[in-house]
């Protein structure tokens, strides 16, 4: 867990010093890019507390997620279905909150707290 | 009699059971902590990744933030009549600096008008006082007077006839005849301000050649009453390429300017 976080706080340190800004066109792309993400490593976390972990699902997952969602808000400008990132943001919020809350009672009966 | 004491035979299966349950057990502990390792690290780089991420998002979405597409139509309405208001001083100051450097030249223009007409001035009263060398076309009179029979108001003639002729300039032996110039002399010597003239006199005169020719030559003018007397001869010759030395500058040393007005 302290590696993990560890790793979060290197990267947040390394954008800090690179200096890096998303150009205003990729701004939406990588938004929802982003979130699907922090869905995948959620989802991770969740795995490796119920030990069904698996990295090649955990990667595999990590870059479809990703790709799929930049590929749905793409699709939507396209159309002319600006909206349809909202699909995307809904979908893996929603993941995100069920991941977290799955975590959460993870970690609580792994710690005796039930 | 085997429950005494084990038979080595016991002692050596028990240890090989032993050593394959010791085995498996760290074979299990290497696989376990290899995909803790694994679990970890991949954990960790998708962390690391989003981290990142993030922090390049919020960046580009600040100055997306900042910029003109985000503001509200109400924030660009009032942003809108800043710019405006600000152009239109701006179009004012413009406006007035415009007027302000028309002025400028006007005055630059107005006091190169003055000046070219005072040099203008300056260079016709000095033409005409004789202050300056002058060159250019004109005649050239050569009279000689073997017996010594001129007399000085010959010359005045010679001049005032030449400058009824329109010379602009006038010089005698390289003299320059200027406004105050006098003639005296007697006895066969002619002097010029003072300075006596050599005999063989040679008049320059700038000008309009055939005025000035005219001016001498004109049938019962001067050039015929010279002649008459013994000895003289008169020769007018135009040239092209002439030029009359400067005269000195007289000032005034016993009167003084009257200024009019």
């Amino acid at each position: 867990m302290l590696v993990l976080a560890l790793a979060l706080a290197l990267g947040v340190t390394l954008g800090l010093l690179t200096n890096v800004s998303v150009p205003v066109a990729a701004l939406t792309y990588l938004g929802v890019a982003v979130l699907a993400a922090i869905d995948a490593c959620l989802g991770g976390v969740k795995a490796s507390l119920e030990e069904t972990f698996d990295d090649k699902i955990f990667i595999s997952g990590f870059l479809t997620n990703t790709l799929m969602a930049a590929f749905i808000v793409f699709v939507g400008d396209r159309i002319g279905v600006r909206e349809l990132y909202l699909a995307a943001v809904v979908a893996f919020g929603l993941r995100v909150f069920e991941n977290l809350g799955t975590v959460r009672r993870l970690l609580f009966s792994r710690w005796g707290w039930e | 009699m085997g429950h005494s004491r084990p038979t080595p035979k016991d002692a050596l299966i028990h240890l090989r059971e032993e050593s394959a349950k010791r085995l498996s057990a760290s074979e299990r502990l290497v696989e376990q902590s290899f995909n803790q390792a694994r679990l970890v690290t991949s954990l960790a780089v998708g962390l690391l990744l989003v981290g990142f991420l993030l922090v390049a998002q919020m960046r580009g979405q600040a100055t997306f933030s900042g910029s003109l597409e985000r503001q509200s139509d109400q924030n660009l309405a009032i942003i809108i009549q800043q710019l405006t208001a600000e152009n239109n001083v701006l179009r004012t100051e413009v406006a007035r600096l415009q007027m302000r450097l028309l002025e400028a030249g006007q005055a630059t223009e107005d006091r190169t008008q003055l000046l070219s007409e005072a040099a203008r001035e300056l260079n016709s009263v000095s033409m005409m006082a004789g202050l300056e060398a002058a060159a250019g076309p004109g005649i050239v009179v050569t009279i000689t007077d073997p017996e010594r029979v001129l007399l000085p108001q010959d010359f005045v003639r010679v001049v005032h006839e030449l400058r009824g002729g329109g010379a602009e300039a006038i010089a005698i032996n390289a003299i320059r005849v200027t406004a105050t110039s006098g003639f005296s002399g007697g006895g066969g010597r002619i002097e010029l301000d003072g300075t006596t003239l050599a005999r063989d006199y040679e008049v320059i005169a700038l000008g309009n050649q055939n005025n000035l020719a005219q001016a001498l030559e004109l049938p019962g003018g001067l050039k015929t009453t010279l002649v008459t007397f013994p000895g003289v001869t008169v020769q007018v010759a135009a040239a092209d390429e002439l030029s009359v030395p400067a005269g000195s500058a007289v000032g005034y040393s016993i009167g003084s300017p009257v200024e009019d007005e």
